[in-house]
């Protein structure tokens, strides 16, 4: 009971990282909260989906979403973020939540308002260990997300891209000032970060067995508060907050049974460990 | 090597440089000596592509560089030991040598040329996987100067390399800066130590608001009995 419970909550959580994950990336490095990014999570299920009754193959429509949600991510980038950096936060802000708005409403015309099932095989099976069960789908996200973090840690501290990027999130000017397109790494860093959350929403799709118009209105404010509670723009922190977050609401409901409205945990928690911690978890001042 | 022609760079309304022109040849080390806010950083700033000319132009190698892009700059062998060091805080001394040589591709000059600053400052080379910010200052200044040699600069651009070290780190700072001038490196130096700035190099010049007022020698500048009261403390 337990280990499942551990097994769901880390399976949840795996799939909070991967949105929360490029919210605080683009966070590190242009200090914009990109609430569109739920929207780009969403559209990266619409395109999974629509791919998968194209071709029918469950793993190129994981790979067409993500590359549909990375496209759409960088024209956020290179359209409305871009032409804003000189204005206050607030402008970017606020044209992220309208932009956020407008693709909610384009996924209702577009796709209709209904849920779509998004019923694909995907070849794994279950597995069963005694009483301890692990769903096709939950094997599936624990891989794909294992395989994604493993790719971003290799990049962020294996390559000469991967440590500009680090260093522009410190000091934009200096970095410059070696040699690096800085706009270009901005570019990278969406890239990265949407393909990344279009892997989650075909995720989601696939485990929930569900695509809908909103279905981004709840990760785009827990991601909020998950990104808040690792420490804003750490990826390190992102990942624990995110695993923290999909333990306690699996232990919370399913565990005490307590009739707490799951989707209030991240807030909780969010607001408990400011409390104590204002940087976040692994948060530096 | 470098030309500046009559630049002017305005922070809102406020004018900081009021038409700088300047020449620094292949092989010089040149000086820029001047009173706080004078606008010396203001004049590397914009060497370097960091703040923009209103007026005037920038020539490297006879190229306008003008409205290029910083890291084009970067690339064409411009390299700036910025003020206040700005070492990468949570990147580890190596990391930040690494990206220092960004533009050299080549994983095994890049090797040879973290050796050669590991040999020019040793302590840089024990402190190697230490995260920056954990580095003393004058730890940090000498991390500054190797960074920007990484690159393997045909010009550089020093702004008060010497500030906030010790004696001892003063004159081992300027040790290492001549002898990269007398290996041929180009210099162009800023610095609040006028006496030893004007000992180091070839020609000077002095800032005064935003303006050029003198130019000369360095030998004669530093017997010039305006500089010697202004910025040499008297006599
Ligand atoms: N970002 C900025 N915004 C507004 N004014 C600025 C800015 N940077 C510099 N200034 C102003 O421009 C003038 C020149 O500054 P600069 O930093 O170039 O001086 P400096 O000669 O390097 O001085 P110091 O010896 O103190 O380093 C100063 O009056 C300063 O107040
Ligand atoms: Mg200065």
């Amino acid at each position: 009971m337990l280990w499942q419970q551990l097994a769901n909550g880390i399976a949840i959580g795996s799939v909070y990282a991967l949105i929360s994950l490029g919210l605080t990336m683009v966070y590190g490095i242009l200090r914009i909260l990109h609430v569109a990014h739920a929207g780009i999570y969403a559209l990266g299920a619409y395109v999974g989906l629509f791919s998968f009754r194209l071709i029918g193959n469950f793993w190129l429509s994981l790979i067409v979403g993500m590359a549909g949600a990375a496209i759409a991510g960088y024209f956020v980038e290179r359209l409305l973020y871009t032409p804003l950096l000189h204005l206050p936060r607030i402008a970017p802000l606020i044209v992220s939540i309208g932009l956020f708005t407008a693709l909610e409403e384009a996924f209702r015309i577009v796709a209709g308002p209904h849920t779509l099932a998004y019923n694909a095989r995907v070849g794994l099976g279950d597995l069963s260990i005694g009483s301890f069960h692990l769903t096709e789908t939950q094997i599936l996200i624990l891989l794909v997300t294992l395989a994604i973090l493993i790719f971003l840690w290799a990049f962020l501290t294996k390559t000469r891209t991967g440590l500009a990027m680090r260093a522009c999130a410190q000091d934009p000017e200096t970095t410059s000032s070696f040699g690096v397109n800085v706009s270009a790494i901005i570019a990278v860093n969406f890239l990265i970060g949407s393909a990344m959350a279009g892997a989650a929403g075909v995720l989601i799709g696939v485990y929930d067995n569900q695509v809908w118009p909103t279905m981004g209105s709840i990760p785009a404010y827990k991601a909020l508060a998950i990104v808040v509670l690792g420490g804003l723009g750490n990826i390190p922190g992102t990942v624990l907050a995110s695993i923290v977050v999909g333990l306690a609401e699996t232990f919370f409901i399913g565990v005490l049974a307590i009739p707490f409205p799951r989707d209030a945990v991240a807030f909780v928690a969010m607001i408990l460990v400011l409390m104590f911690k204002p940087y976040g978890l692994l948060g530096k001042a | 090597m470098l030309e500046v022609r009559g630049i002017e760079v305005s922070y809102g309304e406020f004018l900081a440089l009021r038409g700088i022109s300047f020449t620094v040849q292949e092989g010089e080390l040149v000086t820029i000596i001047g009173a706080n806010g004078a606008g010396k950083s203001t004049i590397l700033r914009a060497v370097m592509g960091l703040v923009k000319c209103r007026k005037g132009k920038i020539f490297f190698n006879e190229e306008d560089i003008t409205s290029s892009p910083t890291h084009h700059r970067a690339r064409l062998g411009i390299s700036l030991v910025p003020e206040g060091r700005k070492i990468f805080p949570d990147l580890t001394v190596a990391e930040n040598l690494f990206m220092g040589a960004y533009i050299q591709e080549d994983r095994r000059a890049v090797q040879s040329r973290m050796e050669e600053a590991f040999s020019l400052f040793p302590v840089l080379k024990e402190r190697q996987n230490q995260v920056g910010k954990t580095l003393s200052g004058g730890e940090q200044q000498m991390l500054a100067i190797a960074r920007a040699l990484m690159s393997r600069p045909r010009v550089i651009l020093m702004d008060e390399v010497s500030l906030g070290l010790m004696p001892i780190y003063v004159e081992e700072t300027f040790k290492v800066i001549e002898n990269l001038h007398r290996q041929g490196v180009t210099i162009l130096l800023v610095e609040q130590n006028a006496r030893k700035a004007l000992q180091a190099a070839n020609r000077g010049y002095v800032l005064e608001t935003g303006e050029i007022v003198l130019s000369d020698q360095a030998k004669k500048l530093a017997l010039n009995p305006q500089v010697k009261k202004a910025y040499l403390g008297g006599t």
